[in-house]
């Protein structure tokens, strides 16, 4: 039979931008957000039940903004290009408005301001932090930070996409080609919310199994769950001043390597090893590429540490240096103790790390180590090219040859990279900050660190930067988090004309 | 359900989109990855670069957990060989497109199907099928059978003196149920009517019935019936030529070309009784030199859409009572229908709908579901219990923008009436707008 083609005038009437459909999915979104809120609320029945009142509040009224707001009936449910990048950049902000009433309503002495930067910090998964003192922090709020870094860690969209069955369409197929992080988006399965749930059920794997080894340790249940969630989202709040040195133990800290390096892989590379594509993962160039940064990162700052005369027990030699690489280039940013009496080199080293990150499609931040393979092997033909100008070369990564479109956009995203990371430090010299310690911050927030430096803060923090600074930071923060475009695009002209 | 697509060409993309928004898992298979970026970054689908008879890329792409393998490649002998391996290799079922009409013969599909070919797709010879269909009834615009033509769906473009025009539906000077008018088309747009709304001129009007009341609906919209007999064909395309040994006893067909070598090739190879002439049918001159208006109907079936729209236009200019169009680009088509060229025939669709139909008859669940652009017709199963067997029809407070059009009952058709009782276990044909279904579907179960 024919196929009978009655047509509605679709394009002409579409709208510009579909307001309704946004507000509507934003409006699952909080939903999502409030039942997260609720995990804390059950810890803060446990620990502390007075402090469990307001937060049942804040749930009920996040849950309840977005019940309303899921009553919206668009007239059509198509999100084009334009609205999945505008929703993937609203939704961070808007998740974070809302995920910073907790450290508003407890009385904690958090402003706006820090309370903002504190959920945007814990959900882009930095893991910079403004509490310079943690002894009056409920638990409950200690648990909210680091389930946020969780949530964040893969992706709020991405979670959403595997729940919320509306979105398993091409328009979900946009906001998760937005939020994921790489230079191309591996699919696992052919539908989207499939893919979703399978990178989602492999992080929840590997995080259960995290919380259960660390609580073998001499953590409490609580610290385990908090540094569990915190470690695998390669997010780094800790749950006291001290941080993780007080569990000072080579379990602890080999039990955080293993998860802070499974962090920085690709999730998907993890899936179909599981599914049992085991080989897959020892053929991928950019896994190997990552062990390489790991190997090299400890043997030089290993021999620093032997340089500066530092090696005073075999813990010196083996697993911190070890620790720290891989805490670095996963950009979990936490340190090991005493890293800061090492040497300039090492000091070099961790900049260097920080800067490359881990594996596309991660839960890490930086730059990622696929863009930099495909920069030098791009960088080394043109050097072939100069002696050889007929030759004919492609980049080749994971035995597949690269698309020049590609090539153009790492290109392009690297120097962006680069250009927010130096803006973003000049900026913040401007209000009195060393140009030194401006940058750093600037790669900090950018590549989603959040070590500090001693004129940020009191005791590893951000709480004595100026309001200005702490709104852009959170700004750089989700910058780095959806890899720049998604992000920048919103503010160039050109979004927002037919 | 479970699909892979093999060959990203037009028809493996428009397959892969629609399905795709259906719902389905599509993995879609190519050897050019640049074919495969553009719909891998805005569909919801996986793409996979690799050859459709490679046993390395069928096992990448899970062969043996699909339900439907479809291989429509530029090339049948790939198709075939790519629908075996696969079919070894754990596909359910398979599809592959060929166009070689030694194929669909009975005994010959037979070997294929040992082979592992399960169903055959020609689009050349569904193209030609519809274009015979539409002429025979050259009265309507749009001509669909349903369940083996036991039920009709008949669009239809009143204008002039038709009984229809002006009146409420329900005041029609109809007496019996004979059919159901289950949309209006105006200008572009849908109307799914009620007894209320009121048919104006040069609305297209889409029945549903059954065979016997065909007549009765053509005389209401006061169409003349007409025999067609001459045909001319603008270009000797692989639907052309499929048209003309199929026909050449029905219709008298005329073929104009303008590459020598084609014509000589046509007037060996297809039946004596087809003319074959040499010469630019865009060019009036020639159309007059073969006394165009003489003809019953004009199909301009060249490779170039713009070529065949305005060659139709120039022979409704000479007065040629019937023109089809092949249009190939998909934007072009309700254009073409807007400029009143009588039939648009597009083989990517008709391909798209007859895979369609081998999924939807291979599919286990309830509800059967035909997607059809902008409105849709869901054959549902009545559920034990559901709330539409309560009461007759005319006492349910049904939706808006739906009408209950036909029901199957133990293979025999009916159409539905006011005071018809459905019950459980009836297919009931449904006409609604696009994405109402959903609502529709809480009456069923």
């Amino acid at each position: 039979m024919r196929p009978l083609r009655i047509k509605l005038p679709r394009l002409a009437h579409k709208k510009f931008i579909n307001l309704l459909m946004l507000a509507r999915v934003e409006g699952w979104l909080l939903m999502i957000e409030s039942l997260f809120m609720l995990i804390p609320c059950i810890i803060a029945l446990v620990y502390e039940p007075e402090s469990s009142i307001p937060f049942f509040i804040v749930a009920g009224i996040t849950g309840g903004i977005g019940a309303l707001m899921t009553m919206i009936r668009p007239k059509s449910k198509e999100m084009g290009r334009r609205e999945a990048i505008l929703l993937t950049g609203l939704t961070w902000v808007v998740l974070s408005l809302f995920g910073m009433l907790p450290f508003i309503v407890y009385g904690t002495h958090l402003s706006v301001t820090d309370a903002f930067f504190e959920t945007m910090s814990g959900f882009t998964t930095t893991g910079a932090t403004v509490l310079y003192s943690f002894a009056d922090v409920p638990k409950s709020i200690l648990l909210w930070r680091c389930l946020i870094q969780w949530f964040g860690g893969l992706g709020i969209l991405l979670f959403t996409l595997a729940v919320v069955p509306m979105l398993n369409s091409s328009g979900g197929l946009l906001l998760f080609n937005a939020e994921v992080t790489g230079i191309t988006h591996d699919k696992l399965r052919p539908r989207v919310s499939a893919t979703a749930k399978g990178l989602w059920l492999v992080y929840i794997v590997l995080t259960v199994i995290l919380v259960v080894l660390l609580s073998f340790s001499d953590m409490d249940f609580f610290n385990a769950l908090c540094y569990g969630m915190s470690t695998m989202s390669t997010g780094g709040f800790s749950t006291s001043e001290a941080g993780i040195s007080q569990y000072n133990t080579i379990y602890v800290k080999s039990v955080m390597v293993v998860f802070m390096f499974l962090g920085g892989v690709n999730l998907s590379l993890i899936y179909n090893a599981i599914s049992g594509k085991v080989m897959n993962i020892f053929r991928n160039t950019v896994f190997k590429a990552y062990v390489g940064f790991v190997v090299i990162g400890y043997l030089l700052i290993t021999a620093d540490v032997i340089i500066e005369g530092l090696n005073e027990t075999i813990e010196d030699v083996t697993i911190s240096p070890l620790f720290q690489t891989v805490s670095m280039l996963s950009s979990t940013g936490i340190s090991a103790p005493g890293f800061k009496s090492w040497g300039p080199l090492s000091l070099v080293v961790i900049l260097t790390l920080m800067f490359v990150g881990a594996c596309a499609g991660s839960t890490s931040g930086g730059a990622k180590i696929d863009r930099f393979i495909v920069l030098f092997k791009f960088i080394k033909n043109e050097f072939y090219k100069i002696m050889h100008p007929s030759a004919v070369t492609t980049v080749i990564l994971n035995g597949r040859g690269t698309n020049p479109a590609v090539i153009r956009k790492t290109l392009a995203f690297l120097f962006l990279y680069i250009l927010v990371i130096i803006i973003g430090g000049t900026v913040i010299s401007l209000f009195g900050i060393p140009l030194g310690d401006s940058l750093f911050c600037s790669l900090q927030a950018v590549s989603n660190m959040g070590m500090a430096t001693d004129t940020t803060g009191i005791n590893g923090d951000y709480s004595l930067m100026p309001t200005f600074v702490k709104w852009l930071l959170s700004f750089l923060m989700l910058v780095g988090r959806l890899e720049i475009f998604t992000v920048i695009l919103v503010f160039t002209p050109g979004f927002w004309r037919h | 359900m479970k699909i892979v697509i093999a060959g990203a060409g037009e028809v493996g993309r428009h397959l892969a989109k629609m399905l795709s928004k259906e719902n389905q898992d599509i993995t879609l298979l190519d050897r050019d990855q640049k074919r495969l970026d553009v719909i891998d970054s805005n569909y919801n689908l996986m793409t996979w670069n690799g050859s459709s008879y490679s046993f390395q890329s069928l096992k990448d792409v899970a062969i043996s957990d699909a339900d439907l393998f479809i291989a429509v490649t530029p090339y049948e002998t790939d198709n075939i060989l790519s629908c075996s391996i696969a079919k070894k290799l754990g596909a359910a079922k398979t599809v592959a497109r060929i166009d070689n009409s030694e194929f669909i013969i009975q005994k010959n599909s037979r070997i294929l199907k040992e082979l592992g070919v399960d169903f055959m797709i020609y689009p050349e010879n569904l193209a030609a099928n519809e274009i015979a269909k539409c002429l025979s009834h050259n009265w309507a615009r749009y001509w669909g059978e349903l369940h083996d033509g036991n039920l009709l769906l008949i669009g239809v473009k009143v204008y002039g003196n038709s009984l229809l025009l002006n009146t409420k539906i329900k005041d029609l000077p109809v007496t019996t149920h004979d059919f159901h008018i289950a949309a209006i088309k105006r200008h572009n747009e849908t109307i799914i009517p009620n007894g209320n709304d009121e048919i104006l001129s040069d609305d297209i009007v889409y029945f549903i019935t059954t065979p016997p009341y065909i007549e009765k609906v053509r005389e209401l919209c006061a169409k003349t019936r007409r025999l067609i007999h001459d045909v001319i064909i603008l270009g000797g395309s692989r639907i052309a030529r499929r048209f003309a040994r199929l026909y050449h006893d029905k219709f008298h067909i005329k073929i104009l070309d303008n590459d020598m070598e084609k014509c000589e090739k046509m007037a060996t190879e297809l039946p004596p009784d087809c003319e074959i002439v040499y010469g630019d049918g865009r060019d009036i001159e020639v159309l007059r030199e073969n006394s165009i208006y003489r003809y019953d109907a004009f199909m301009a079936l060249t490779g170039s859409s713009e070529t065949n729209i305005l060659a139709c236009m120039t022979a409704k200019e000479f007065g040629v009572p019937k023109t089809v169009a092949d249009v190939e680009n998909l934007q072009f088509m309700d254009l073409a229908e807007n400029m009143n060229i009588g039939t648009t025939i597009n083989k990517k669709l008709l391909a798209s709908s007859h895979i369609y139909k081998i999924l939807i008859d291979s599919d286990q669940s309830n509800s059967r579901f035909l997607t059809l652009a902008d409105a849709d017709v869901a054959e549902i199963l009545v559920q034990e219990g559901a709330k539409i067997t309560k009461k007759p029809v005319s006492q349910l407070k049904l939706p808006f923008g739906m009408t209950l059009a036909a029901l199957i009952r133990n293979d025999n058709v009916s159409l539905i009436s006011g005071d018809t009782r459905i019950n459980p276990g009836d297919y009931v044909v449904v006409f609604s707008l696009q994405g109402t279904l959903e609502k529709i579907e809480k009456w069923f179960n």
